[in-house]
C-alpha cells in the first residue's frame, strides 16, 4: 500500500508541466547522444549538470535520468544502421543488427531493440519501486565499515570488468581516489595537494574532469584517425516484428531483462557487462548457435533488453545507499548533491517527491522513447547523416561551455584540457578513465568513512582495521571484503584470466 | 612500461605528500593518512606494470602514434589552451567563433559556406540561449559595452518571438 501511495505521488509530481517537459529534454538529449556517436551519456550529462541548477531539483534530476535511459535506447539506431556502437552499452547489437539491416531487415531489428528496450526498461523500473524501500530498510543499519567495503567492492569489480590489466585498472581507481581528496581536509581543514591554487581549495571539479576525459578525449582520439560511417542505404521498411521475430525474440527479452537488472545493481557492473553477457547466454542456450553474428534477432533483443533493464536497476545502489555503481550514476549523485540532496536510505522518508518522482517519470520516459524510436525513427536516421567534421567542432564547444558555465572559471577550461589530454594518452596505453572516475567521486566518501571507522574501532574495542573484517559486529562489511579480495586474487587462476580475456577482448 | 614508470612517479609524490601532511596514529588518523597509503599502493601497482611490460614485452612510444594524424590532435590542444588564455580577454563570442572557424576551416575542413553558417549561428545561438535564457554570465571581453547591448537586444527578441508563439501554440 505504501509503495502504491507513493507512486501516486510521484505521478504527481512527474506530471506536473516543467517536469514533463524536463523529462522530454533528458528523454530526447538522450536519444540523440545514443545516436550520435562520439558523444556518450557521460558527457552529455556532466555538460547539462550545471543547466540544472537553474532548475528545481525534481526536474534536473529526472532530466538527468531521462538522459541515461534515453541513450540506451538512442545507441542501437547507430549500431544496426551503421555498425558503429552509438555508445558502448550497443556495441554487441552491432553484431546481428547491423547483418539484419544489410539483409533488408532492417526495420523489424529497430523496432524489436526499441520494444526490448521498453519491456525491460518498464520491468526494471517495477522491480526499482519493489526492491529499493526493503533495500533502504536494510541499509539504515549500515555504519562507516559496510560502506568502506561497499565502495573498496564497487571499484574492485569496477577494476575486474574494464579491459585490460586488473594492475591498471587499480591504478585508475587509487589515482581517481587521490584526486577526488584534493582540496581542504573535512575533518583538519588543511588544504591537501592545492599547489596553492585558490580554485583548488574546494577540490578539482568534476564537470571538468569528465568532460576532459570522456568528451575532448573522444575527440582527440577520433581526430587522429579518419572515421568512416557506411550507412544501409535500403528503406528501413515496416517496423514491426513478424510472428516468428516474437516467438524467437520472447525468451531471450525475458532473460536479458531479468540479467540486466541483477547486473545493474551490482556496484561496478551496468550496461556495457549486461549486454555482453546476455548475448553470450543466448548464443550458448540456442539450439541454432551458428545463426547469431548472421542477422539473429535475438542478439538483438536480449542484449538491448538487458542494457535497458541494467539501467534501471542501477538507479538502487544510488538511491538506496548513496553509492553510485558506475560512472553515469555518480553523476547523478553530483546532481543530487548541488541541489543539497543526498541520495540514501533516507531519501524515500526525507524527500520521497523526489524518489517517486524519480521513478514516476521513467515510466513516463519509456513511453516516451517508444514514441520517439517508433514512429519518429526516420528523424534519427537524419541526425546520423550528419558528418563528424561538422559535429565534432560544436560538441568541443558544448564541452567549453558546459566546464566554464559549471564555475564561472577559466581555470575549469585548463583542467578538463589536461584531463582531455591524459584521458586520451590512457587510451593510447591502454588505461581504462572509468575506474578513476568513479573513485573520483567516491574518494572523499570513502576517506571519510575509513576515518571513522578506524575512530569509532578504539570505541568498539577492536584493533584498527578490525573493524572491517569483525564477523561478529560487521558481517556485510567483512564479506564485502572478502569477494573484493577473491576478484582481485581470480586473474591468478588461469582458467578465471582466460574468461576475463575474453570479456575484455569482447568489449573491444 | 612508459606510463607505468610515469604512474610510478606519481605514486611516489603521493606518497611523499602524505607523509609530509601527517599521518597520525591508527585510532585517528591525520590528513595524510589515505595519501601516504594509497601512493604507496600506486607504487606497487605501477612496479608491477612496468615489470610485466619489462616481461613481455611492449611496443615503442613512437609505434602508438604511426599512421595516424597526431598533429591534429596537437593542434587542437593548443588550441583550446589558447581558448582558455584569451577567453577573458577577448570574450566567449570571438573566442567561440575563432575556435569554430579554425576547426571547420583548417583541421577538418567543410564547406566554407556551411562553415561560416554553423559557426556563427551555433555561437549566437549558444550564447544567447545561456545568457539570456539561462542567465549564465559569459566574459563579453573586447565586445562588453554597445555592440554586447547590441546582441543583447536581438536574442532578447528572438526569445521574445518564440515564447509568443508557444503561447499561441498551447493557449
Amino acid at each position: 500500500m505504501d509503495i502504491l501511495a507513493g507512486l501516486w505521488k510521484g505521478f504527481v509530481v512527474a506530471t506536473q508541466f516543467q517536469n514533463l517537459i524536463a523529462c522530454f529534454i533528458g528523454v530526447f538529449i538522450g536519444t540523440l547522444v545514443g545516436v550520435l556517436p562520439g558523444i556518450g551519456p557521460v558527457s552529455a550529462m556532466a555538460l547539462l549538470l550545471p543547466v540544472t541548477l537553474s532548475s528545481s531539483p525534481e526536474a534536473g534530476i529526472i532530466m538527468m535520468s531521462g538522459i541515461y535511459y534515453g541513450s540506451m535506447y538512442g545507441g542501437s539506431t547507430t549500431s544496426i544502421l551503421v555498425n558503429i556502437p552509438g555508445e558502448a552499452a550497443s556495441v554487441v547489437t552491432c553484431i546481428d543488427g547491423h547483418e539484419m539491416a544489410k539483409q533488408g531487415r532492417a526495420g523489424p531489428a529497430l523496432g524489436m531493440a526499441a520494444l526490448a528496450s521498453f519491456v525491460a526498461g518498464t520491468f526494471s523500473i517495477v522491480a526499482l519501486m519493489l526492491v529499493a524501500p526493503t533495500m533502504a530498510r536494510v541499509a539504515v543499519a549500515f555504519g562507516p565499515a559496510e560502506y568502506f567495503s561497499l565502495m573498496v567492492l564497487g571499484l574492485t569489480v569496477l577494476a575486474f570488468l574494464t579491459q585490460g590489466s586488473i594492475a591498471k585498472s587499480m591504478l585508475m581507481a587509487c589515482f581517481g581516489v587521490i584526486l577526488g581528496l584534493i582540496g581542504i581536509d573535512q575533518i583538519t581543514a588543511m588544504p591537501r595537494l592545492t599547489f596553492d591554487r585558490l580554485e583548488l581549495l574546494d577540490g578539482v571539479g568534476l564537470v571538468p574532469v569528465v568532460m576532459g576525459l570522456f568528451g575532448v578525449a573522444e575527440i582527440l582520439a577520433n581526430l587522429e584517425r579518419k572515421l568512416q560511417r557506411e550507412m544501409v542505404s535500403a528503406q528501413i521498411g515496416s517496423l514491426m516484428p513478424t510472428k516468428e521475430d516474437w516467438k524467437a525474440s520472447g525468451w531471450p527479452m525475458a532473460r536479458g531483462t531479468v540479467l540486466g537488472f541483477l547486473l545493474g545493481i551490482l556496484p561496478g557492473g551496468g550496461a556495457v557487462i549486461a549486454s555482453f553477457a546476455s548475448y553470450a547466454m543466448e548464443k550458448k542456450l540456442s539450439k541454432t548457435p551458428e545463426r547469431f553474428g548472421h542477422g539473429a534477432i535475438e542478439g538483438v533483443a536480449g542484449p538491448e533488453a538487458a542494457n535497458n533493464a541494467a539501467a534501471g536497476g542501477a538507479f538502487i545502489p544510488l538511491l538506496t545507499l548513496g553509492i553510485p555503481p558506475n560512472v553515469i550514476m555518480a553523476l547523478l549523485l553530483g546532481a543530487f548533491i548541488i541541489h543539497g540532496l543526498q541520495p540514501g536510505p533516507l531519501l524515500m522518508v526525507q524527500n520521497p517527491g523526489i524518489f517517486w518522482g524519480i521513478v514516476a517519470s521513467m515510466y513516463i520516459g519509456n513511453i516516451m522513447l517508444l514514441i520517439l524510436n517508433m514512429p519518429l525513427i526516420g528523424m534519427w536516421v537524419q541526425v546520423l547523416r550528419v558528418p563528424y567534421n561538422l559535429l565534432f567542432p560544436l560538441i568541443l564547444m558544448f564541452c567549453i561551455v558546459g566546464v566554464f558555465s559549471s564555475g564561472s572559471a577559466v581555470f575549469d577550461v585548463f583542467v578538463m584540457t589536461i584531463f582531455g589530454v591524459l584521458g586520451y594518452l590512457m587510451r593510447k596505453f591502454g588505461y581504462e578513465p572509468a575506474p578513476m572516475v568513479l573513485a573520483f567521486v567516491l574518494g572523499p566518501l570513502l576517506e571519510n568513512n575509513l576515518r571513522k571507522g578506524l575512530i569509532m574501532s578504539q570505541a568498539s574495542g577492536s584493533a584498527g582495521f578490525g573493524i572491517f573484517v569483525d564477523p561478529i559486529r560487521h558481517p556485510i562489511s567483512l564479506a564485502c571484503l572478502i569477494v573484493a579480495a577473491l576478484i582481485l586474487l581470480a586473474p591468478l587462476l588461469p582458467s578465471m584470466a582466460k574468461k576475463r580475456q575474453v570479456i575484455a577482448l569482447d568489449s573491444e | 612500461m612508459w606510463g607505468g614508470l610515469f604512474w610510478l612517479a606519481i605514486g611516489a609524490y603521493v606518497t611523499w605528500a602524505g607523509r609530509d601532511l601527517g599521518l597520525g596514529r591508527l585510532a585517528e588518523p591525520g590528513s595524510g593518512f589515505a595519501f601516504f597509503w594509497i601512493g604507496l599502493l600506486m607504487c606497487a601497482l605501477a612496479v608491477s606494470v612496468v615489470v610485466q611490460a619489462a616481461i613481455k614485452g611492449s611496443e615503442s612510444v613512437a609505434s602508438l602514434w604511426e599512421e595516424t594524424r597526431w598533429e591534429k590532435v596537437l593542434i587542437v590542444t593548443v588550441m583550446l589552451l589558447v581558448f582558455g588564455f584569451l577567453f577573458d580577454w577577448l570574450g566567449f563570442i570571438v573566442c567561440a567563433l575563432a575556435l569554430l572557424l579554425i576547426l571547420m576551416f583548417f583541421i577538418d575542413p567543410v564547406e566554407p559556406k556551411t562553415a561560416l553558417i554553423v559557426s556563427i549561428g551555433s555561437t549566437f545561438l549558444v550564447w544567447a540561449a545561456l545568457t539570456e535564457a539561462l542567465k549564465i554570465q559569459l566574459p563579453a571581453g573586447i565586445l562588453a559595452g554597445a555592440p554586447e547591448n547590441m546582441l543583447r537586444a536581438i536574442a532578447r527578441g528572438g526569445i521574445n518571438a518564440v515564447a509568443a508563439v508557444f503561447s499561441f501554440i498551447f493557449r
